[in-house]
């Protein structure tokens, strides 16, 4: 995968790999910056992007969010890496 | 068979090709075990036209894709390892470097032959190796070719890329071509309704590009030479279906051009929608610099549209110049707008190569066909 990746879809290759995939196994902001290393204030404004776009589904039942990724952000993942 | 993809978990040709091959296999009368990644939706296990599929869960994760696919590799090889206490394999398939770690592992293991089909390479798909994870990649391609007893690869181009590259003996490599089923491809369509939805009237012509938006794919080229395929032919939209990290510079280029309006990107789309949209279109341009195989150019022949293709890799070998479809300079907006032009100026033309083609693909690219010569491999490795 080239250096030019946008950040976002860097963070969403992320998430695929680290595993957030379906709802059981979704990650808060908090989780994903201890897995990522990146500023929380960048993973929110990432997060909202991907959302925006269709490839993570955030998950607002529980005080903090939890985030994985949609069939089409496993798509988009799988296209960045073929 | 090992494979990283498989529908639905579905983006470039990797997956289309291991459900073809295996179908076809399975329609011959072997047993077929495909043994692949989950994804929401699809089942843990489920039987296929025959072909049992299972999709293994990750368990583990890391947010670097190289330490990732190895780990998927360790939970690939414990079901092959839990299938295989009632499954008596006779050969296993690995299809490219990702799933090649438990596939060397299950010949060791279970003390069988591994045929591996390299799709593409690292260097080739990047253009280069300029990443430590991309030498990494390229090493364990050069290490699976070195472990398989027998290497397929689905055209010349490619049979040469990686003698080259790897130092493979010559007679380590069949040649087997990519296939489709070409019965998808006649279905009774309502070509007038479905180019509405794209935004193409009756009087217009519908230029299609189907790819993922990265930079092996060449779209840029195809939007630079919009300007030039617009003068020629002022009725031409042209419709971009693909997904890809490369898709907002190629957006940002359409506005550029000075006809964003005649430039649409779809996103991905469903196959049945995607063939639909080709079997509507006047002409399919495959822009790629990188293209092993190219099997976008077939589903357009299926299509019954009039492809025009880069005269490059495995593009060449499909496609016969001013026979099946037009071959254009990779990199050359000129030289794309002249194919585009060739194929909308001459109807009759037109007509002639996509006949062409038709007949070409029922006589050379079946599955049919295709499993039959991955049989022959098979018995050689046994």
């Amino acid at each position: 995968m080239s250096q030019e990746v946008p950040e976002e879809f860097r963070l969403l290759c992320m998430l695929h790999n680290i595993g957030a995939i379906k709802l059981e196994r979704s990650l808060s902001v908090q989780e994903i910056c201890e897995w990522t290393a990146m500023e929380t204030s960048s993973i929110e404004l990432h997060l909202q992007k991907l959302v925006e776009l269709g490839y993570v589904q955030p998950i607002e039942a529980e005080a903090t969010g939890r985030y994985h990724l949609t069939p089409d952000g496993i798509r988009k993942v799988l296209s960045l890496y073929s | 068979m090992l494979t990283w993809e498989f529908p639905p978990r579905i983006v470039g040709g990797i997956a289309r090709h291991c459900e073809g091959l295996a179908k076809a296999l399975a329609h011959l009368g072997h047993e077929v075990h495909v043994f692949t990644l989950d994804f929401p939706g699809a089942p843990d296990y489920e039987e296929m036209n025959g072909v049992k599929v299972y999709r293994t869960v990750t368990e583990l994760g890391h947010p670097n894709f190289l330490t990732w696919a190895l780990l998927f590799n360790h939970f690939l090889e414990k079901r092959l390892g839990s299938v295989s206490q009632q499954v008596k394999f006779d050969v296993v398939h690995v299809h490219d470097w990702l799933s090649a770690p438990a596939g060397v592992s299950f010949k060791y293991g279970v003390k069988k032959p591994l045929v591996l089909t390299v799709h593409s390479t690292e260097i080739g798909r990047a253009q280069g190796l300029h990443t430590p994870d991309s030498r990494a990649i390229d090493g364990m391609e050069w290490w699976a070719t070195y472990e398989a007893n027998k290497v397929i690869v689905t055209s010349g181009s490619m049979k040469g890329e990686i003698c080259g590259h790897f130092n493979l003996p010559d007679d380590k490599i069949r040649i087997i071509p990519n296939a489709i089923d070409s019965t998808n491809y006649h279905a009774s369509i309502d070509r007038e309704s479905i180019r509405r939805r794209y935004g193409i009237g009756s009087n217009e012509k519908l230029v299609l590009c189907v790819g993922r938006l990265v930079p092996q794919k060449g779209i840029e080229h195809l939007i630079h030479a919009v300007p030039n395929i617009v003068w020629r032919h002022p009725e031409a939209k042209i419709v971009i279906v693909g997904e890809g990290w490369l898709k907002g510079h190629l957006e940002y280029l359409a506005r550029s051009s000075g006809h964003g309006w005649k430039i649409r990107f779809t996103g991905f789309l469903p196959d049945s929608e995607m063939i639909a949209l080709m079997t509507s279109a006047d002409v399919l341009v495959v822009p790629s610099i990188y293209e092993p195989f190219g099997i976008v150019a077939l589903e357009g022949m299926a299509a019954g549209v009039p492809v025009v293709a880069s005269y490059i890799g495995g593009l060449a070998e499909v496609v016969e110049h001013d026979r099946t479809g037009i071959l254009v300079y990779s990199k050359n907006p000129e030289s794309i707008a002249w194919g585009v032009d060739r194929v909308l100026s001459d109807p009759g033309h037109s007509h002639w190569l996509t006949e062409n083609a038709r007949k070409m693909i029922q006589k050379t690219y079946s599955w049919e066909g295709i499993a039959k010569k991955t049989l022959e491999v098979y018995k050689e490795v046994k």
